[in-house]
């Protein structure tokens, strides 16, 4: 029936951070791709944020490598200011109607000069920056924005709406404004589709009880985000917008637009608002110290990885006060006292009150918008209640419609971490479903060749950034530019308000081949983020990209003494003159390149490694299945039904049985790890099958080794047979066990071991699992007496529907504090467990007849495999992935990912796109076929070497080997291949045999001399 | 221990399942959140330790025998501001309505048990027991005295039984009975319109404390025969007077209990808007142009909130501005829909807890006394009486209550001298006919 061919490319609608990590993942591992957004340019509302939870990276900056690697990406074509009208065919030939405005820039001529917007008189509310202030009729989105060309909006530009006017076209030196631009329709033929057009939040306009309307002192978290940012309207500096006074009080009110069934129509969780009201408390207080913040919420939901120390840490250190109460309404009071009037119940003293706030944020939810669901009505994809897309905790990223998958928000309610997941998952879906089709539309450049400069005189170009305001505004630019100037060897200096924007490296590769440039040094922010992109700016224009030197005059200049802007141009121009030093002595360096094994490992047979399995297995790379126990499955082995009451046995019998028949697939089950060594690409593990030693030679690893559930220490477990844990229960409802039907009262506790000391962090599924679990026990027997007795209930996202149908079939739920745990008594005939009850603070006796505790999840904590992949475990004992925001999947040594509970506690739906996520960015890896190693490798001097071991000894990642042959036998040397060149060996060699490249000796001493 | 609350293996919250079974949707009682949002925005919060949210969590608790006789049930007045933001749409005055018949019936309020029963007595539906032909009587005395006494209101008229007329227009005892010149004013206001009005000698009052004692059949029983007697008489539309519970218990009273009529159920706000907006009221502000004396308007629970929504509130305001000049209007925060309920409603003035009434009306006063205003207007009779009372009390007389069509006959220099009763001495000789 395959008689049509497979198209090898996928379109993907929606350019937020889930669209870009999808498109990303697909053009780096053989398929073409059309990246469809409706907006001028990519970036999505991430792209709006000041800081992103829990780290406080500054989302712009962590986003922007990716925003220019899709930008300058040969096989991503970006169709912007663009919408899908309809879809016809079929999964592997779709055909895609796409409807684009015009633009009245050419991209082409384009050069982002901002002349055209300086000359034009029409002002326009900015919607990136949520209205709060204006821009002009032809704009740039953002500073940072790919592509960074102009656009003009037809609807207020007066040439376009009047006929008037035409300053742009007159300034325009590039000849680029082109008012005679027609709106297209075109139509584009892919494989598979990938739905990722984000979600809207919701609109407090026209409700009294916030006083949005005309009141500039209410806003929303958004609103917020744009006013804490550097580029946003007030430069960051948070001011009440009414008078521009600097707040004293500021509250956030939580579910606003979320589970609410009356002032909306939200009954779902939007489930990153409490977080990202605890970020903006945290952030607005490191603006200005003295500011009350004040949070009041319903049920704290912190339940994603660090969240909760986070929380925690907002309360402690931060002196952020949380309120737990549903504010009634916000109320103006006016005149010399003005601020926001809020109502609320204080908890701790039981009674009314009354305070003022100088800014109250509404911590607005989210919503799916109009146009998302009209497009989901023409493609015939089904939609939940919420209208949210809906899916199958087993297939979490496939719409109704196949060859049509799902990510980021429209998904469901979710924050940055889980959309880049779904992201890989979703490419990995696609991908599978087009494996005929890989590499058959995809484009190759390669690079112009590399010029050899060798004996070339040092012809150094300097760039200093001015980081829009991030660094210009404390920092003179253009004196530590013209002081480079003045430097030895230096040719060329420039300075850039935006380094890293796509024009600008397009400027600097032209430059380095005009003014013949043979070293760079760019003076902006982080290396950490932004070398590779500089680096390749440098391959583009036939240079060795080592031939580089990247100054951070941002984290270590402009943000950390913007009290004192002369010292801190000085501390710059101190850091050029060290980079342009050093730079000058550097030389190019090789690279080596290796071949992969096309071979995957995949350590752990519960659902999320047979799904990773699975995934890399039908692609056609062959993977060995590691498991520990007797048999596949996991943790999942003893549950009952998801929260959206699919049975998890059927789900999990159907994967398994797929794993089992894959010829792609070798299962070793009763298996151990016994030895890892090689690095990416080039594993070898050693494994012991019950007394059976064996070597498989394998390119990359998944580690999905799980995690279990803990033993409950208290709450009488172990005491008493009534008394049991919420897996314990599972498997009694699955046996359909019949004495169930027999229990009057059930009582179910939790944060059993979660959420306190020694294991402070949430989790996250026992919620969830017991909500549904009370829900099962009612539906056997609707007159059973059901008590849940909770610290907060975080069934976040859609998970709130199961919560809400708990309590319509009159679950009662009972909240306590760490301060007053229930107690729980055993007796002859019943159990009694004692409560505050948290309304009435009145102690409730219960008398129950079954007792079930929400034990924590636990992670194994193993330190051997973690020391066999070199990979590192947090505080609490789950694996640490390379970035918690847009490399969640991965861990920072190559070649290894991570899915499932041994990242993090999840429910079934997450841990199956996360082991597709991980299969993705493991797919990336094997599409390519070979790698490249770093050119900042150690290396020996063996001659010099004594032989004495230490290099051996500190090297984290086996680098150093002593060898074995030849005339230096039993001297030191480095695999450069598994060389991080964190240069530990090279300080302690004793006989100065060992160097690292990029970081001679001499060059460290040209930067000191001038230090 | 008293204090602990014991729930054995077979308990059953009776009063919970029989409320679930009774409100359409059970009320929604079992969603509840605790969230606090109810308790946060009413003004019965902490009186007889208790608040909204903690009635519905002893009620979804079980805890019967506690809330039997509770006396919390009457110092919530129904205003339902708890419902207004619950995010789960829980009918917390529909509980507490349900709560006021866990007292039995005679031992329930003697304020509110004495005027329903009073009301139940005579074909009035006087709550002040006024027989038909007392009404009659006090109504042609004071039309008698008007076109007497006023200089060009001599064909005035305030027909009774007059078959045929276009509105039936309701009356809240109070005035025949104790204030008789109030009625003047909106006779004249009626006159100037056009309107083909009547009163009715039977079925003519428009109080209903049978709906505050939660006496459902009493409630029905007057709603019937006030709008029967309308029907009667060929009426199109029942026009209730200036009265929040009395407009609320026949348009909510005609549904509840599943009344037929073909009747347009409307409060008389809407018709002071409707009526300048044709020209036919030619109210205007000039009188107060340089007076400047400030106004700010109560919204009645019973007609916005509970009834007829924002739209009404801005009826309100429009008229309000188009008397007394929009420059002069001072809003107290928060309004409208999401008004301070004054605790004049839900049967208050007449149960006998004044402390509680006066606590409870705190929020409404520093609403009032941070307006700076001179005069809160007053659309409602409840909301009329315990206003002017909360001014007394808290504001030493600082501002005072009129109703609307007080100031509407101001504004038209048709307000005579007698009618003035609740003007301050800043207004009681502004604008006086005549001059």
């Amino acid at each position: 029936m395959m008689s049509k061919k497979t198209t090898g490319a996928v379109l993907i609608a929606g350019g937020g951070i889930g669209g870009i990590q999808a498109a990303l993942d697909l053009a780096n591992s053989g398929y073409y791709v059309y990246l469809v957004e409706k907006n001028a340019s990519i970036g999505g509302v991430m792209s709006q944020l000041d800081k992103t939870f829990p780290t406080n990276d500054c989302s712009m900056c962590i986003m922007s490598p990716k925003l220019v690697e899709v930008g300058r990406h040969m096989n991503i074509e970006l169709i912007t200011l663009a919408e899908i009208k309809d879809v016809r065919g079929e999964l592997g030939n779709f055909e895609v109607d796409v409807f684009q405005r015009a633009r009245y820039v050419d991209m082409e001529k384009c050069i982002a000069c901002s002349a055209c917007a300086e000359k034009c008189p029409k002002k326009v509310a900015d919607e990136y920056n949520r209205r709060l202030i204006k821009r002009k009729a032809i704009y740039v989105q953002y500073p940072q924005a790919v592509p960074l060309k102009y656009a003009i909006d037809a609807r207020h530009c007066l040439k376009l709406t009047k006929g008037k006017c035409g300053n742009c076209e007159k300034a325009c030196p590039a000849g680029a404004v082109n008012f005679a631009d027609t709106d297209k329709n075109v139509t584009v033929r892919v494989g598979a589709i990938i739905l990722a057009p984000g979600f809207s939040t919701y609109d407090p306009a026209g409700k009294l009880i916030y006083a949005y309307d005309n009141n500039p002192d209410v806003v929303t978290s958004i609103e917020f985000e744009r006013l804490l940012s550097a580029s946003g309207p007030n430069q960051g500096h948070v001011v009440r917008l009414s008078d521009h006074r600097e707040p004293k009080r500021i509250a956030w009110l939580q579910c606003v637009g979320s589970r609410d069934l009356n002032t909306c129509d939200n009954s779902h969780c939007s489930a990153v608002c409490c977080m990202y009201a605890i970020k903006q408390a945290i952030i607005a207080k490191e603006h200005a110290p003295d500011l009350a913040c004040t949070i009041f919420y319903m049920d704290m939901r912190t339940h994603g990885k660090g969240f909760e120390s986070c929380y925690n840490e907002a309360r402690e250190k931060y002196g952020i006060r949380f309120v737990r109460c549903k504010v009634h309404s916000v109320f103006p009071e006016t005149g010399e006292n003005r601020g926001q009037v809020l109502d609320f119940m204080d908890e701790q003293t039981g009674k009314w009150t009354r305070e003022m706030f100088d800014i109250v944020v509404l911590s607005v939810g989210m919503e799916i918008a109009g146009d998302v669901r009209i497009l989901a009505d023409k493609l015939g994809i089904g939609l939940t209640d919420a209208g949210f897309c809906q899916t199958a905790s087993f297939d979490p990223v496939s719409t109704s419609r196949p060859g049509v998958y799902v990510c980021g928000a429209f998904q469901g309610p979710k924050d940055i971490p889980q959309t880049v997941v779904e992201a890989g998952a979703a490419a990995m879906r696609a991908g599978v479903s087009l494996a005929a089709g890989r590499y058959t539309l995809t484009r190759s450049i390669t690079p112009p060749p590399e010029r050899n400069i060798y004996g070339e005189r040092p012809r150094v170009g300097v760039f200093v950034c001015h980081c829009g305001i991030n660094i210009g505004s404390v920092i003179d630019v253009p004196a530590v530019r013209d002081y480079a100037a003045g430097l030895p060897f230096v040719e060329y200096v420039g300075d850039n308000m935006y380094s890293c924007s796509q024009d600008t490296q397009d400027a600097i590769t032209r430059l380095i081949q005009e003014q013949n440039l043979n070293r760079i040094v760019v003076a902006a922010c982080t290396p950490r983020t932004h070398d590779p992109l500089f680096q390749e700016t440098l391959l583009n224009a036939g240079l060795n990209k080592y031939l580089f030197e990247m100054v951070n005059i941002r984290n270590h200049g402009s943000w950390v003494h913007k009290d004192y802007p002369a010292a801190a141009t000085e501390k710059a121009k101190d850091l050029v003159r060290m980079a342009v030093a050093k730079v000058a002595q550097c030389q190019a360096l090789e690279e080596a390149q290796l071949e992969i094994d096309r071979n995957a490992l995949v350590i752990g047979g519960g659902l999320s490694g047979m799904t990773a399995a699975l995934a890399l297995a039908n692609q056609g790379y062959p993977v060995h299945l590691v498991e520990r126990e007797a048999q596949l499955g996991g943790q999942a082995n003893r549950l009952y039904q998801t929260a959206r009451g699919e049975s998890i046995q059927d789900g999990l019998d159907a994967l398994r049985i797929a794993v089992e028949n894959h010829p792609g697939i070798r299962t070793l089950l009763n298996a151990r790890l016994t030895n890892v060594d090689g690095f990416v690409g080039n594993f070898v593990t050693t494994m012991d099958q019950e007394g059976r030693a064996e070597t498989i030679r394998h390119g990359v690893a998944v580690i999905a080794t799980g995690a279990t559930e803990s033993r409950p220490t208290e709450y009488a477990y172990g005491q008493d047979p009534r008394v049991l844990t919420t897996l314990a229960l599972d498997e009694r409802l699955r046996r359909k066990d019949t004495s169930l039907m027999g229990v009057q009262t059930a009582v179910f506790i939790q944060c059993v071991g979660s959420r306190e000391l020694g294991r402070p962090y949430c989790s996250r599924v026992c919620c969830t699992h017991s909500v549904a679990a009370a829900v099962h026990l009612k539906e056997l027997n609707p007159e059973m007496n059901i008590f849940v007795l909770y610290r907060d209930i975080r069934t976040y996202g859609e998970r709130e529907k199961i919560y809400k149908t708990a309590r319509e079939k009159g679950v009662v739920f009972i909240r306590f504090g760490l301060e007053n745990k229930p107690r729980v008594t055993v007796a002859e005939n019943s159990l009694t467990i004692e409560v505050l009850d948290h309304v009435l603070k009145r102690p409730l006796l219960i008398q129950a007849d079954l007792l079930t505790l929400a034990a924590a999840v636990t992670p194994y904590k193993d330190e051997q495999l973690a020391r066999f992949f070199k990979v590192p475990m947090n505080a609490d004992g789950f694996f640490a992935e390379a970035h918690v925001k847009l490399a969640p999947s991965n861990f920072a040594t190559d070649g290894v990912f991570l899915c499932g509970l041994a990242h993090y506690p999840k429910p079934i739906d997450e841990s199956i796109a996360q082991a597709q996520a991980a299969a993705s960015s493991a797919t990336r890896l094997l599409a390519q076929k070979t790698i490249r190693t770093s050119g900042t490798v150690a290396y020996a001097t063996p001659l010099d070497c004594s032989s004495c071991g230490v290099c051996l000894a500190v090297c984290p990642y086996n680098a150093p080997f002593m060898r074995t042959e030849g005339p230096f036998a039993g001297r030191a040397d480095i695999n450069p291949v598994l060389c991080k060149g964190c240069g530990a060996c090279v300080a302690s060699c004793r006989s100065g045999a060992l160097r690292l490249k990029g970081f001679e000796e001499a060059q460290i001493m040209a930067m000191i001399e001038c230090a | 221990m008293s204090d602990r609350i014991l729930i054995q293996k077979d308990w059953s919250p009776q009063f919970k399942n029989k409320l679930m079974a009774l409100l359409p949707q059970g009320a929604n009682l079992s969603l509840c959140l605790t969230c606090g949002a109810c308790s946060s925005g009413c003004p019965a919060s902490g009186l007889s330790d208790m608040d909204p949210r903690k009635f519905v969590r002893m009620v979804a608790l079980g805890m019967d025998q506690e809330l039997i006789r509770h006396p919390w049930v009457w110092l919530c007045s129904m205003c339902k501001r708890c419902s207004y933001v619950c995010p789960m749409n829980i009918d917390i005055a529909a509980m507490v309505f349900e709560g006021r018949k866990l007292w039995p019936r005679e031992e329930r309020p003697k304020g509110i048990l004495g005027s329903c029963d009073m009301a139940l007595k005579n074909d009035s539906c006087s709550a002040m027991g006024t027989p038909e032909e007392d009404f009659r009587f006090v109504v042609e005395d004071m039309l008698e005295e008007v076109r007497t006494n006023q200089p060009g209101w001599e064909a005035l008229q305030a027909p009774i039984d007059k078959q045929g007329a276009h509105f039936f227009l309701s009356q809240n005892s109070r005035e025949p009975v104790t204030e008789p010149e109030e009625m003047a004013p909106l006779w004249k206001i009626l006159h100037l319109v056009g309107a083909d009005w009547t009163y009715s000698c039977t079925g003519w009052g428009g109080e209903n404390y049978c709906m505050f004692l939660a006496d459902d059949e009493g409630w029905k029983t007057i709603t019937e025969k006030t709008l029967k007697q309308a029907m009667r008489l060929g009426c199109k539309v029942y026009l209730n007077t200036e009265c929040g519970h009395s407009t609320f218990s026949v348009w909510m009273g005609q549904k509840r209990h599943k009344i037929e009529t073909d009747l347009i159920i409307a409060p008389m706000v809407s018709y002071y808007a409707q009526w300048i907006r044709e020209g036919k009221l030619k109210v205007n502000s000039d009188w107060n142009k340089e007076l400047q004396v400030k106004f700010t308007v109560q919204d009645p629970c019973n007609q916005v909130r509970k009834g007829f929504g924002d739209k009404l509130a801005d009826e309100l305001r429009f008229v309000t501005e188009a008397c007394v000049g929009a420059e002069n209007v001072i809003e107290m925060w928060p309004n409208k829909s999401n008004n301070y309920c004054c605790g004049g409603g839900g049967g208050y003035l007449q149960s006998g807890y004044k402390e509680a009434r006066l606590h409870y009306g705190r929020l409404k006063h520093e609403q009032i006394a941070r307006t700076g205003t001179a005069y809160v207007i007053t659309p409602c009779h409840n909301c009329h009486a315990q206003i002017d009372e909360l001014g007394q009390h808290f504001g030493q007389g600082a501002y005072r209550t009129v109703h609307l069509w007080t100031i509407i006959a101001l504004s038209l220099g048709i307000l005579g001298e007698n009618e003035r009763a609740y003007l301050g001495p800043d207004l009681v000789e502004v604008n006086l006919p005549g001059y």
